[in-house]
């Protein structure tokens, strides 16, 4: 499909060059994550601070993608693949900017973290967690390279397992905070910390979705896979006071 | 359940106004049309793109035997239009052309009154009885062609005075003052400025109401904004026809594609 | 680079050709394209030159030696009809009447002359009666003579006349004729030109607006005063009628089939190629043609407009149906795809919209056709209009097969006669001649103008 070259050459610059920036965001928002994860595990208030800086370069990056889209649009009228192209770009430089602004949360937390007593290998579990999410985001980056549809289902179905770490991280916090209250303080910022990283989880399925848009022209028809039994779950909340 | 699907079958089937199948036109020795085969719906836009030279203006031409005014023009296959085969050699071209009128690329009003380019067509199809008849389908007609209000005042007054814009829609006007079934507009917004163009395009859109409308065009945003169905031409073949919605954003051939992105000529 | 040595040079004209140079000095190149377009200009304006003096000079000599022919020399006399020698019986029988030849009627018109000079108080020195009655034109009799078989009741009665004067009294007031020229001269003595001096102060001779060149006949070779273009006004105008009515739907018939309805194969190829090849031929063998053919074969009479016409048709034919598919083809194809578009049939579309648009066209055609036909003299030679016609010919269409003259043919004739006189006339002739065809022009421009539409 992209084999071709278009007639007029400047629009395949302009395409490249947006694309090129989506790629440099999403190479700073897997960073951001990674090293947000970096800091809650190592206590590290200068490295969190770091990231919630780094956000800022993010924010502009969306910006300038979705400005770049507009003038495409506005100038090229993209049709087919051309079309979903920059469609697809705008939407997934949106869900990067989301998953940007949740690392920065996570460091925004970590540096109230630092001041609290740690709880033991919970940390380690968020990053466990926070990994995974990477991992994905990077994937679906790929996917969307390669324009790799069966990848990008893959990423999609990942989104499973990061929903099943947060059912049992929740458990975990839940069964902390009932052994000692003084733990509550911690723990809410961890849960909300997992929280963040869940929702970046869902973002990154919504990245891959755009990605087999983008390689089909369809959306996906069968509803993005749930993690069984969230936490809104009443019969969770049972069994796990049980 | 089963009802329900063999009546909207039916409903189908009645809506095709013109049913096109293995079409070939030659042009002398030069097979410009090869093995087209294409239903135009009643009461919808459907467009023809494709590169020049593919074929979509011979092809809308067959529509209505313009193409028998060329010498060493053959068309072959099947083109029935409500079931009836257009090329039998019962069917005076006159005829059919009262039912399928045709709008051109440059507005081509005759050297004559407002009144008169409309009333020409009713005149010589005898479809007035008395001048107060003929009035009222002149001006229905240009009612029709979004123009009454801009020229109701001065009908009497040559009809290449207008602009380009109001001429074309006089043109339009005057194809729908015969009673077409169908329309068939070659390129009617090529010669037109943005505004005229948009104006022509509104027309077209309220046209649908009661004509199935066909329309070469070159701009593939006029084709995507106007038609409800889209006909890819390349090289004389009807590469894909299909809804305007699925063409412009997930087209399924691949020279279809590349066509209205930008990548081939 | 910079160690080769021509690479100076060569950047020199390297910039002297694709600027760095001020747009204030203009180069070499430029100014030499500039004198060459000044020379073709010049060029142009000397051939403009040419041609106009040409023209100027061609009006200023037809015009200098042709205008006199508008005026004519009379004589004003009262001639008593003297019933003795007119009408011998008595009984006013026009029949006995006409017997009665212009030779009867010449003592009566010199007798009326003397009166005339006697009254007038001009002394008659030094000249005989027989020089004076000489003054008067050799057409003066037969005018008289005309008026009295028109009315014979005048018998008896005293009429004014206003006779011709000689052909060398009349050029003496023109000056083609002097006093040295008169005494060479065995038709004129000087005499008599002193005598015309005087009859003219004492108003007796009067030189006035010379209608009958238009109306009257051709006349002999001795009497050029009396000369007219009258019957070859006639036949000019019979012959173009004729022309008019069969050549333009002849023509436009013919286009028009060939234009719009005629498949395009050899046969018509053919057809096309020898109608533009029909417009090169010679009209002479048009001539040869109608000689053969209408007079030899289909037997019509000569020098009849009727044949002239039939000539001339074949020759304008040609002319019409060219320019009549040139204006045809130039009515824009989307006149004819719109008139097709809303169902008209081919009939109606080159009748309704085609036909009108190319009007303009067309006339101008026709009339260009017909000025050419009108001024052709050779083909109207072979076929007998040459002739010496005195009579007028009916009114048509019996006219058509009288015959007649026509104008360049009348122009040929009298070049060709020994009297200075005549070339007068022939020059008068031609102005005729060039009037009607300006008219006809003008009239095709106007018609143009009239009928032009823009679309």
């Amino acid at each position: 499909m992209t084999d071709q070259h278009h007639i007029a050459s400047a629009f395949d610059r302009d395409l490249e060059s947006v694309q090129a920036q989506l790629m440099k965001m999403g190479g700073l928002v897997e960073e951001s994550i990674r090293q947000s994860a970096k800091a809650l595990k190592t206590r590290d208030i200068e490295l969190a601070d770091e990231v919630r800086k780094g956000d800022r370069a993010i924010d502009t990056l969306e910006e300038q993608i979705s400005l770049d889209c507009a003038s495409l649009i506005a100038r090229r009228q993209p049709a087919a693949s051309d079309l979903r192209t920059v469609l697809t770009v705008m939407r997934i430089s949106s869900n990067l900017e989301r998953i940007g602004d949740y690392a920065k949360n996570i460091a925004k937390r970590t540096e109230v973290l630092a001041q609290l007593p740690p709880i033991e290998g919970a940390a380690g579990a968020v990053k466990r967690m926070a990994k995974e999410v990477q991992n994905m985001l990077s994937d679906a980056l790929d996917a969307y390279i390669k324009r790799d549809a069966a990848l990008a289902d893959e990423v999609r179905h990942r989104d499973l397992e990061v929903d099943q770490m947060y059912n049992a991280l929740f458990r975990e916090f839940l069964t902390f905070m009932m052994e000692d209250p003084r733990n509550i303080s911690s723990c809410m910022h961890l849960h909300f910390i997992a929280k963040n990283i869940e929702r970046a989880g869902d973002h990154v399925t919504s990245v891959a979705d755009q990605v087999i848009y983008l390689s089909t022209g369809e959306m996906p028809e069968d509803p993005r896979p749930k993690g069984n039994g969230a936490p809104y779950d009443i019969d969770t909340f049972q069994e796990s006071d049980e | 359940m089963k009802d329900n699907i063999e009546g909207r079958k039916l409903v189908d089937q009645m809506d095709v106004k013109f049913e096109t199948r293995d079409v070939q036109v030659f042009y002398g020795e030069t097979h410009a049309i090869k093995d087209v085969s294409v239903d135009i719906l009643d009461k919808t836009v459907t467009s023809f793109i494709g590169p020049s030279g593919c074929g979509k203006s011979t092809f809308l031409r067959a529509l209505n035997r313009m193409n028998d005014t060329i010498p060493g023009c053959r068309v072959e296959g099947s083109l029935t239009l409500d079931g009836e085969d257009i090329y039998d050699p019962k069917v005076d071209p006159v005829q059919l052309r009262a039912k399928v009128g045709m709008v051109f690329q440059k507005p081509n009003p005759f050297p004559k009154s407002i009144y008169d380019n409309i009333a020409y067509g009713p005149r010589i199809h005898g479809l007035a009885r008395n001048k107060a008849e003929l009035d009222e389908i002149v001006e229905m007609s240009l009612r029709r062609g979004a123009l009454w209000d801009e020229v109701k005042d001065r009908l009497q007054e040559p009809g290449t005075g207008l602009s380009g814009g109001q001429q074309q829609r006089l043109c339009i006007a005057r194809s729908v003052a015969t009673a077409p079934e169908v329309l068939l507009m070659d390129e009617p917004c090529s010669a037109l400025d943005p505004i005229a163009t948009a104006q022509v395009e509104e027309l077209i859109d309220e046209l649908k109401q009661n004509f199935s409308v066909v329309i070469v065009t070159h701009s593939m945003q006029q084709a995507a904004r106007v038609s409800q169905k889209t006909a890819f031409f390349h090289l004389g073949y009807l590469v894909e026809y299909g809804d305007t919605d699925t063409i412009f954003t997930n087209p399924t051939d691949p020279r279809t594609e590349s066509y209205i992105t930008g990548r081939i000529g | 680079m910079t160690d080769m040595p021509h690479s100076n040079g060569a950047d020199g004209i390297a910039r002297d050709s694709h600027g760095g140079k001020s747009l204030l000095a203009v180069d070499a190149r430029t100014r030499k394209r500039n004198a060459s377009e000044a020379r073709f200009r010049l060029l142009g304006k000397i051939a403009v030159a040419i041609g106009v003096l040409a023209l100027v000079g061609l009006l200023a000599s037809i015009l200098s030696s042709g205008l006199s022919s508008f005026r004519q020399t009379y004589i004003d006399i009262e001639v008593y009809l003297d019933p003795a020698k007119l009408d011998k019986e008595g009984n006013r029988d026009r029949a006995q009447i006409s017997k009665v030849s212009t030779f009867g009627y010449k003592p009566l018109i010199e007798q009326g002359f003397m009166e005339a000079i006697e009254k007038s108080g001009v002394s008659l020195d030094g000249i005989s009666e027989k020089e004076v009655a000489e003054m008067l034109s050799k057409e003066a009799p037969a005018q008289v003579r005309n008026f009295v078989l028109a009315d014979v009741e005048r018998i008896g009665q005293t009429a004014p006349f206003e006779v011709l004067a000689g052909g060398r009294i009349d050029g003496y007031f023109k000056g083609r004729v002097t006093m040295e020229s008169a005494e060479r001269d065995r038709n004129v003595s000087p005499a008599q030109l002193e005598l015309a001096d005087r009859l003219r102060e004492a108003g007796v001779v009067k030189v006035r607006f010379n209608w009958d060149f238009f109306t009257a006949p051709d006349a002999s070779d001795t009497r050029p005063e009396a000369a007219g273009l009258g019957v070859a006004i006639i036949g000019s105008a019979y012959m173009m009628l004729i022309v008019l009515v069969l050549s333009l739907p002849l023509g436009v018939a013919a286009s028009i089939y060939l234009e719009e309805f005629a498949p395009q194969n050899r046969f018509t190829d053919l057809i096309e190629v020898n109608i533009s090849n029909l417009a090169a031929v010679p009209s002479i063998v048009f001539g040869i043609l109608g000689l053969a053919i209408f007079i030899n074969f289909a037997g019509l009479p000569q020098s009849a407009p009727v044949v002239g016409g039939l000539v001339l048709t074949l020759m304008t034919l040609p002319t019409i149906i060219i320019a009549t598919r040139a204006s045809l083809k130039s009515v824009p194809p989307s006149i004819r795809e719109a008139a097709l578009g809303v169902g008209a049939s081919k009939m109606q579309t080159v009748f309704h919209h085609v036909l009108p648009l190319a009007m303009p066209g067309i006339l101008t055609g026709t009339i260009i056709g017909l000025a050419q036909a009108l001024g052709e003299t050779a083909p109207l030679l072979l076929i007998g209009m040459v002739a010496f016609v005195r009579e007028y010919p009916a009114g048509p269409p019996e006219g058509f097969f009288d015959p007649a003259a026509a104008l360049p043919v009348q122009v040929y004739n009298w070049t060709q006669r020994g009297d200075p006189a005549f070339v007068e006339r022939a020059s008068g002739a031609i102005i005729v001649l060039l009037v009607f065809l300006v008219v006809m022009n003008i009239a095709a421009i106007l018609l143009r103008r009239r009928f032009e539409r823009r679309w």
